[in-house]
């Protein structure tokens, strides 16, 4: 299947302006993060898209915007979707496609969104005595390293 | 009765000390749990305090087996960002450096997995051909493992007429020797017995589970950045995407012996058709508010990196994912109903960089939660000890 046949399909999934083209082999789909698992599963039983590459998240100020990257045999396609930093919850698709999970997890960890229906949503990169709140991949986290205690030494 | 088997999670060799817990009953294992992070170190967010050309260093340190796949794919990515086209010359020596990346991997790989499967002989002789590879990476670029050959715009240093007469050199000794290792594996039928049948993932799960790589084309799954997706590069040379269809770990040794030569036929293809010109061009400071989605095949599978730039000499977000990472959840999976004593070969099987180095194992009994701690090569004598005593399967023939 090309890029425009790709391209076809998706039109019929979503609005015709939420599809963009913007490279070869590149096609990017916008959706709403309630349609996100439907599109997802029609993509899926449609278009050969069960490979999930990655899922980016990006802080853009006032949203996060996630970006699930698929890979099929002519390119790759990437879902799109918004949603605001005040509450952030998004579907988790592992339901679709089991192994996206610890992508999602990874968001988890890294922008304090929330997964729903994650199969295992316990927190993965992060250490066991990492600080509460603290979410790395936010762009107005700042690294502080806290002061260095030696047991026993100078005050 | 029912153990808890921790491994790992560290050990300072180790490039990616991670933690897994199995519970076994008996020798077969019922469940495995992973636990990630060790050494998690902020790449990404670090990517953003640094310019362009600071991230491809930055970049080529993720991996230190595959540390060329990582440059490239951000180069390949901040290229096309910065609007700038690299010279024909430059884009062949990239991707020869590449190839040859992929032979000293699949090298190291055949290694460790002849090791681990009690096969010493095969683990030295690799090992010593290795070397060719090595050395010849390191008269490219100067160095034998971070070899700093990537710049935005191109490479940064060029072969002559005589380096190319050594690389042809190098790469028909390494030819004829390969051939020759696949002939033992044919003369040696423990070797093939302690390899068939272990670690089965199905071309369904390979699909679930989204596993990348030789793991995914060993299930039959003939996906390959490379061609599927390739860099225009890909589409002037000739080879095959190698599959196979046992589904195990013998299929993950002939995927990746089938490489070898696909990288050989690729490496001396470049080379003939090498063209004329200069390296590299000069790449602009700042890069136009964009996005890009990078991807390119690593020795271990693919690897994608997706950029957005803001306009500044910075990335504003570089996503990072590596294979390896991919093919946890096919892991998790491949280990449920296996033996403990399948449990380094099936680790060598997915990355060689999470047994190639001892490591302590820890067995606690459930009830008493007694300790005893197990050194790696004591596993390993004892996976060994178990393929002597099991009747060799005799009914596998060597593919080659």
């Amino acid at each position: 299947m090309n890029d425009e046949q790709k391209i076809e399909k998706l039109k019929t999934f979503v609005s015709p302006e939420a599809v963009a083209y913007p490279a070869p082999h590149r096609i990017f789909v916008s959706v709403e993060p309630a349609g996100l698992t439907a599109l997802v599963a029609r993509m899926k039983a449609a278009l050969d898209c069960w490979y999930v590459i990655t899922i980016s998240g990006v802080d853009k100020g006032e949203t996060y915007e996630i970006l699930y990257h698929f890979g099929d045999t002519t390119g790759s396609i990437t879902v799109r979707t918004q949603i605001p930093k005040a509450d952030p919850r998004i579907p988790s698709i592992c339901g679709v496609i089991p192994g996206a999970i610890l992508y999602e997890r990874e968001l988890q960890d890294m922008f304090g969104m929330t997964v729903e229906n994650l199969p295992d949503p316990r927190p993965m990169l992060m250490s066991d005595d990492w600080p509460a709140g603290n979410f790395p991949l936010r762009k107005d986290w700042k690294f502080d390293r806290p002061a260095e205690v030696i047991p026993g030494g100078k005050k | 009765m029912k153990y808890n088997i921790p491994i790992g999670p560290q050990h300072p060799a180790l490039k990616e000390p991670i933690s897994i817990r199995l519970t076994v009953e008996g020798e077969v294992i019922q469940d495995a749990d992973l636990r990630l992070g060790y050494n998690h170190r902020g790449v990404e967010k670090l990517a953003e305090e640094k310019s362009w050309i600071q991230n491809i260093y930055l970049t080529e340190r993720i991996c230190g087996i595959c540390s060329h796949s990582h440059a490239t794919c951000f180069v390949q990515g901040a290229e096309k960002l910065l609007e700038i086209v690299p010279p024909r010359r430059g884009v062949y020596l990239r991707y020869l450096v590449s190839e040859l990346e992929r032979i000293h991997s699949h090298l190291l790989w055949l290694g460790v997995a002849g090791h681990e499967a009690g096969f010493d002989t095969f683990f030295m002789y690799t090992w010593r051909d290795r070397e060719v590879v090595m050395d010849l990476l390191e008269m490219i670029s100067g160095n034998r493992v971070h070899y700093a050959i990537n710049t935005l715009g191109g490479v940064r240093r060029d072969i002559d007429e005589a380096m190319k007469k050594k690389i042809l050199e190098g790469l028909a000794v390494l030819k004829t020797r390969s051939e020759y290792y696949f002939k033992i594996g044919a003369m040696e039928p423990t070797f093939i017995g302690r390899l068939a049948g272990v670690g089965r993932l199905t071309k369904q799960q390979a699909m679930d589970y989204c596993a990348v790589g030789p793991m995914a084309r060993a299930s039959g799954v003939d996906r390959d950045v490379r061609k599927n997706d390739p860099h225009d590069f890909y589409n002037e040379v000739e080879f095959d995407v190698a599959t196979a269809d046992t589904c195990d770990v013998l299929g993950r040794t002939v995927v990746r012996i089938k490489e070898l030569f696909e990288s050989y036929k690729i490496c001396e293809q470049i080379l003939r058709k090498l063209p004329d010109g200069p390296i590299a061009v000069k790449a602009p400071r700042k890069a136009k508010p964009n996005e890009v989605v990078s991807r390119y095949e690593a020795p271990r599978g693919e690897n994608i990196h997706y950029i957005i730039s803001n306009g500044s000499e910075k990335p504003e977000r570089l996503k990072v994912r590596a294979p390896t990472l991919a093919n946890y959840p096919a892991t998790v999976e491949i280990l449920k109903h296996g033996f403990i004593a399948d449990i380094p070969l099936i680790f060598a099987a997915i990355d060689p960089c999470i047994c190639c180095a001892e490591r302590a194992v820890d067995l606690i009994d459930a009830r008493s939660g007694e300790q005893r701690t197990l050194r790696f090569s004591e596993l390993r004598r004892m996976a060994n000890e178990r393929a002597r005593l099991s009747p060799v399967q005799r009914n596998v023939e060597w593919p080659f």
